[in-house]
């Protein structure tokens, strides 16, 4: 076992870091850490975080009402050049007229050992930069001064929102070892925040509750709105006791977070922490419930005006709406009309959110809106022709996994409609979509099903049809090895819209000099593309080829593998291990029916041997079957990925297993001279 | 005269607007010619630049775009820059749909404002308005027009009818007024071929317009746009920079501006840095020994950090704060380290330049503000070297493949002056790789190798000590992508900073490399320098095309075949000879057991015509195979 003899070891090291643990304030690097030469416990790494600290609590402002302060203080070692970026540190708050924030930096100082002495280069208001973004969003910058490899530098921010409904997150990880991360949460009794935790590592929690008496104000207000500052506020002085809720999340020894390739979104895995407002309970007044669970999440929602009313009005299409149902009776032909409808005369604007912008009524006016703009618009729609549409919830792929029942979790809408056979799921902002096939970056593990009547469901976005590539390829070969032939190939499903959406527009010349080389410089002739936009059929692809290439003449022998230059040449995964899940993002079957006819005067001398693998657990199959008739070959290669998420401890055996599809795929026929 | 030429100015403008009717812009009316290989069509660009005054510009742009498809969208081009110095004086826009009815209305509220703060940059003073539209119908019209007005005439812009591949141009017009007294002046390249009029062509006024221009496909290996396409260059002898007045007829009378204005007081150091930097340097007497030391010294002690503010965007920020805060960009960190080197008596000289992979030189017949980048230039006796002062670890002159073999203007004590940066020859640019390898009964290859990179072919790796273990890793999964099943055993580096000179010694190791089937193993006999990419096929291709770097490989490795096997086959020599290079490979066959394989592959940099691609491709064609030239092994 790993204890034995470095127990001792072990429970030394962690004494030290223990004592350490106590003395992580600013101002008092030691000798020791201006030393350092590589972090002890990742000698790779170009700088690490010593320690970080944050501490957020709520203070009464005279003529600001209740205000959160954010209080964060770091020391960072830098070990090598490459980890100069660390000497900058970028807060972004908002500038937002309802949500203003304010970012102050102080106590900022590079520490260098100068001949065994400690220097100090305090920073200048020179280093220090305020930028504003767009109309929203600003950045205070500070650079760090006389930085060198093995350097440490100090700093403290403050952040002041009057929005105490912005929730920030606390990242305990990040791309360089974080030795110590500790966040505080001083929050008055009258606040309750949820506070969800992200990653695979955890921070250990402390709660107490104590009383605080403080000069306070008496208040009477008028709702203020989940998100709004207490601006309709009025108070009247008096003493106040209340109770203080103090939470302090620890986590040490953070290794750096790696990245991977085939990761959805690495964000998924942090070490962080989510914290959403979810209730408010003011003296003398009724307990408000924001999103504590999904029913009240719901509720909240449906009360946006730029959601729930979003939703009930009906009166902009309503003219336009007769012709378009007329004579649909069942409720897919409707679906399909009004899908149909709104994808072609509502462009997205390429912004996402469950919050209209501009409004309904008037993106459908300019034919132009968000994705709550022309989803919302898509349910009212479908709710209009009778049907059980409702709007679902997701967070993107680039937005993360949202698991808990937290509003800010969320930047995406799309809509269902609930049928006896089951949940039809439809994203209008997606030309080539069809009716549960949706754009990659929805497909992000669960949504959540809101309606009306506060009830609400998960729906699981991964795709359970499995989208096919099918092709069909006969060639013949001549005695210098040469070959010609046909190739059919069809897509469906996800692979229909992958290839409608990256090559619809491509000019066909270029297309066709695309296929070529990416196909080992075959020459493609007659090419035909059949249901360019029937979303409801597969796309085909017909062509003839000519490749001098996929063969090889040895010693008066041809070599060919019977994919030509569909076979994979090289196993996707490389990696020797990883650390998260892989995600094929869609099941998908990909199948090849070939058929070869030989040169005259050759025969077989051998062929590659059938085969038929799966994996463990049915994530993915191969099937290789082969059969030689006078001077014809008939190979049939099936390969089935099944699952769609694979936890990283299966990692080896896909691995092994497209090791093997490779191989056999790359196996050859060799013909002889009779 | 003033008075008449900006009348004409006017009815032009006046007569386009009456003429700029719905139905002027129909979609449909483009001739067929100027869709084809079209993601938009320029109906119209018209720019007017009317210079008032040596501190005042104003540009007037009005185009009108057909776009065809969302590929198209980025012709648009509707983004204006402003800072303290320029000012967008209006920016608008109407869409109109293909049969030419007006879709909507965009006023300058509706353009979004940004920041140009991106990447490197801490902070900037630049913003910029752009429109972020969203077509609801392809194809659509849109008339765009602005006015911007500046302060600094040093920069005005080149004109090019033709901005883009896939893009065709209807019209082009550019009508330039300038008074007669700031020296206005033009270079115009790449006309032929193109249908362009030069109406007017006075001290004061020039005009041209282009007509009818075919979208152009992009094709690999081209030369630079600007090297194929039309462009007039312009520029001013009394111009304004941010608030500085300048004139310079001369590159001459250009440096001694520059430094007067621009460079003149940002070099001072405090006393107590130029002592530690004698005494750093010592008794060493050698100029370039100690542009060495202090070479190293800045390398240690400094870090990238662009900050630009009005002026700052192309004055140094003074040595002294470089040397206090230990950041700078690269005016500012060559500024510093020239005066380092000036307070240890060895002259150096600031130096403007295109810093780009593509080697983009500064017009020596244009004198005007050129370049994006500034390094250091220390003369050698006779020769001069060159500092690249960003880098925390590239050698000392190391320029390869960013700042190499190009027109840099150098600003000397006496005035400015055109010279050429060092150029890496083709042959200097070496990888060799000697090893050996042994492939197993069961067809596992163990084999270790050596490489060495010198020339441009260091810049290509010297970066592969400094990443993390995993990126390494990737490296090298890539880099032999011809080997399945790679496991990199043992990994290690010699970055020879002085001789210039990058080592890599790997060891590694993959099960099933060679293939067994029947009692026969396939083995691919080039292991370790496997060319597996290929030169696009271009149908009919156009414009010539560019290899930009030669590199000379050659390799020396030993096989060690399995014991129980016989050799059935070994692929025969082979030699290629072109006007691209050369390439050759060779089996020396010691025993059984035990080959040599020896490979060289020179590939020659140049500008070749067009006809001489297909050429090019198939010599590469040849390679590729050979490189995957199989023994066939038999079980005894």
């Amino acid at each position: 076992m790993h204890f034995s003899k470095t127990t001792s070891v072990f429970f030394f090291l962690l004494l030290s870091i223990i004592s350490n643990a106590q003395n992580f304030e600013l101002g008092k690097v030691t000798v020791a850490e201006l030393q350092e030469k590589s972090h002890p416990k990742d000698s790779s790494a170009v700088a690490a975080i010593l320690f970080k600290k944050g501490e957020s609590r709520y203070e009464y402002k005279k003529d600001e009402g209740f205000i959160k302060i954010t209080d964060v203080v770091a020391r960072i070692k830098i070990y090598k050049k490459e980890g100069y970026d660390w000497a900058t540190e970028i807060v972004s708050y908002s500038i937002r007229e309802d949500s203003k924030e304010s970012v102050s930096f102080s106590d900022a100082v590079t520490y260098n050992l100068n001949g065994g002495k400690i220097e100090k280069t305090s920073l200048k208001s020179d280093g220090i930069f305020d930028q504003k973004v767009n109309k929203y969003r600003a950045e205070k910058k500070i650079t760090m001064p006389n930085v060198k490899e093995g350097s440490v530098l100090e700093f403290k921010y403050s952040i002041r929102s009057q929005n105490i409904g912005i929730s920030r997150n606390w990242d305990f990880q990040t791309t360089i070892p974080v030795n110590f991360s500790e966040y505080k949460t001083f929050v008055p009794e009258y606040y309750v925040f949820n506070t969800n935790q992200k990653g695979f590592l955890f921070p250990v929690v402390t709660a107490e509750h104590k009383q605080k008496s403080v000069k306070f104000m008496q208040m009477e207000r008028a709702d203020p709105g989940w998100s709004s500052s207490n601006t309709n506020t009025s108070f009247y002085t008096s003493s106040l006791t209340y109770l203080e809720n103090k939470t302090t999340y620890v986590l040490e020894n953070v290794p750096a977070l790696k990245t991977e390739a085939y990761v959805n979104n690495i964000d998924n895995y942090t070490a962080s922490l989510v914290e959403e407002l979810s209730m408010t309970q003011y003296p003398n007044q009724p307990l408000k419930k924001y999103s504590t669970d999904w029913k009240s999440l719901v509720k909240t929602i449906y009360k946006f005006d730029d959601f729930g009313e979003e939703l009930d009005n009906t009166s902009y299409f309503e003219d336009d709406f007769k012709a378009l149902l007329a004579g649909l009776n069942s409720p897919e032909e409707k679906i399909m009309a009004i899908f149909k409808f709104v994808k072609s005369n509502i462009k997205w604007d390429g912004y996402y959110g469950f919050y209209c912008n501009d409004g309904v009524k008037k993106a459908y006016k300019n034919k132009t809106g968000n994705v709550a703009e022309i989803n919302l618009m898509l349910t009212a729609m479908l709710r209009y022709a009778g049907l059980q549409a409702n709007p679902v919830l997701i967070s993107t792929r680039a937005n993360g996994i949202a698991l808990f029942p937290n509003l800010n979790a969320f930047d995406y809408v799309i809509a269902a409609v609930e049928t006896t056979d089951g949940i039809i799921l439809l994203d209008a902002t997606e030309k080539y979509a069809s009716p549960n096939i949706l754009p990659t970056r929805d497909l992000n593990w669960i949504g959540r099903l809101i309606r009306k009547d506060e009830t609400s469901l998960e729906v699981n976005l991964t795709p359970t049809t499995v989208s096919k590539e099918i092709v069909n390829m006969n060639f013949g070969v001549d005695k210098n090895g040469i070959i010609t032939g046909k190739i059919r190939n069809q897509l469906s499903d996800h692979e229909a819209l992958t290839f409608r959406k990256r090559n619809l527009l491509t000019l066909k010349d270029a297309y066709l000099e695309e296929l070529e080389n990416k196909n080992n410089g075959i020459e493609v002739g007659d090419y035909v593309r059949d249901n360019e936009t029937d979303l409801s059929s597969p796309i085909v692809e017909s062509y003839t080829f000519k490749d001098t290439k996929s063969f090889e003449n040895i010693n008066n022998k041809i070599y060919i593998a019977p994919l030509l230059f569909f076979a994979t040449k090289e196993n996707p995964f490389k990696q020797e291990v990883r650390e998260y899940p892989i995600d094929f993002n869609y099941p998908k079957q990909t199948k090849f029916n070939i058929n070869i006819e030989l040169p005259e005067g050759y025969v077989v001398e051998s062929l590659p041997a059938p085969m038929n693998v799966a994996t463990a657990d049915d994530i993915a199959a191969f099937k290789y079957i082969i059969a030689n008739a006078g001077n014809k070959i008939q190979v049939q290669a099936t390969l089935d990925l099944k699952k769609v998420i694979v936890a990283a401890d299966y990692y080896q055996v896909i691995k092994d297993f497209f090791q093997q599809v490779v191989t056999k795929q790359n196996e050859k026929i060799v013909l002889v001279k009779k | 005269m003033k008075i008449k030429s900006l009348f004409l100015v006017l009815t032009i403008c006046i007569s386009i607007a009456v003429q700029a009717q719905k139905s002027e812009y129909n979609a449909q009316s483009i001739s067929d010619s100027l869709k084809e290989n079209a993601n938009a069509v320029v109906r119209l660009n018209q720019i007017d630049i009317l210079i008032a005054s040596q501190r005042s510009m104003t540009i007037k742009t009005k185009r009108v775009i057909t776009v065809l498809n969302e590929k198209g969208l980025r012709a648009i081009d509707a983004i204006e820059w402003y800072n303290k110095s320029t000012t967008v004086r209006s920016i608008e826009a109407i869409v109109y749909d293909g049969l030419g009815n007006e879709i909507k209305k965009i006023k300058r509220k509706d353009f979004k404002d940004q920041s140009a703060v991106s990447g490197s940059t801490l902070f900037s003073e630049n913003r910029y308005v752009f429109l972020d539209y969203t077509p609801i119908v392809y194809p659509f019209t849109l008339i765009y027009e602005s006015e911007v007005q500046t302060s600094t005439t040093a920069f005005i812009p080149e004109w090019k009818p033709l901005t883009d591949y896939f893009l065709s141009v209807e019209k082009s017009i550019l009508n330039v007024n300038c008074p007669s007294n700031l020296g206005f002046k033009k270079k115009e390249a790449n006309f032929s071929d193109f249908k362009i009029v030069k109406s007017t062509d006075t001290p004061t006024q020039l005009s041209y317009t282009a007509t009818h221009i075919l979208a152009q496909k992009r094709e690999e290996y081209s030369p630079d746009f600007d090297v194929i396409f039309p462009v007039v260059t312009m520029g001013l002898e009394y111009f304004n920079l941010e608030g500085v007045d300048g004139n310079a007829k001369t590159w001459k009378e250009y440096g001694q501006w520059f430094s007067e204005k621009i460079l003149s007081g940002t070099d001072d150091l405090s006393a107590e840095t130029k002592t530690k930097i004698r005494t750093l340097v010592g008794n060493e007497t050698d100029p370039i020994k100690k542009a060495r030391i202090v070479y190293h010294y800045v390398q240690e002690k400094t870090r990238y950090i662009f900050i630009h503010v009005g002026i700052g965007g192309w004055k140094p920020m003074p040595a002294s704060d470089v040397d206090r805060l230990g950041y700078g960009d690269c005016k500012a960190l060559s500024n510093y380290t020239k005066a380092l080197l000036e307070a240890v008596d060895v002259p150096a000289y600031y130096t403007e330049l295109y810093g780009d992979e593509d080697k983009m030189d500064i017009k020596s017949d244009f004198v005007s503000i050129q370049g994006n980048h500034v390094i250091l230039c220390v003369p050698n006796k006779d020769k001069y070297l060159f500092l690249e002062c960003t880098s925390q670890d590239i050698p000392f002159g190391y320029q390869a493949n960013f700042t190499d073999d190009r027109n840099v203007i150098v600003m000397k004590p006496d005035g400015g002056e055109i010279i050429r940066t060092k150029i890496y020859d083709d042959t200097d640019n070496t990888k060799s790789s000697k090893g050996s390898y042994t492939v197993a009964p069961d067809g596992t290859l163990s084999g270790t190798v050596t490489m060495v990179s010198e020339g441009t072919r260091y810049g290509r790796k010297y970066y592969l000590e400094k990443m993390q273990p995993t990126d390494q890793e990737k490296h090298y999964k890539e880099y032999w992508d011809n080997i399945n099943n790679l496991k990199i055993d043992k990994l290690a580096f010699v970055n020879d900073k002085e001789a210039i000179r990058f080592t890599e010694n790997v060891a590694i190791s993959a099960v099933n490399y060679g293939t067994i089937a029947n009692n026969k193993m396939m083995v691919p006999v080039n292991a370790f320098t496997q060319y597996t990419g290929s030169v696009k096929r271009i149908r009919n291709r156009k414009t010539p095309f560019e290899i930009a770097r030669g590199s000379a490989d050659s390799d020396e490795i030993k096989v060690v075949l399995p014991a129980g096997f016989s050799v059935e086959f070994l692929p025969a020599n082979f030699e290629s000879k072109t006007k691209f290079g050369s390439y050759t490979t060779e089996i020396i066959k010691k025993d059984d057991n035990n080959l040599i394989y020896k490979r060289t592959l020179f590939v020659k940099s140049g500008l070749y015509a067009n006809k001489d691609y297909d050429e090019y491709r198939l010599f590469m064609e040849q390679v590729n195979r050979n490189d995957n030239a199989k023994i066939i092994l038999t079980k005894n």
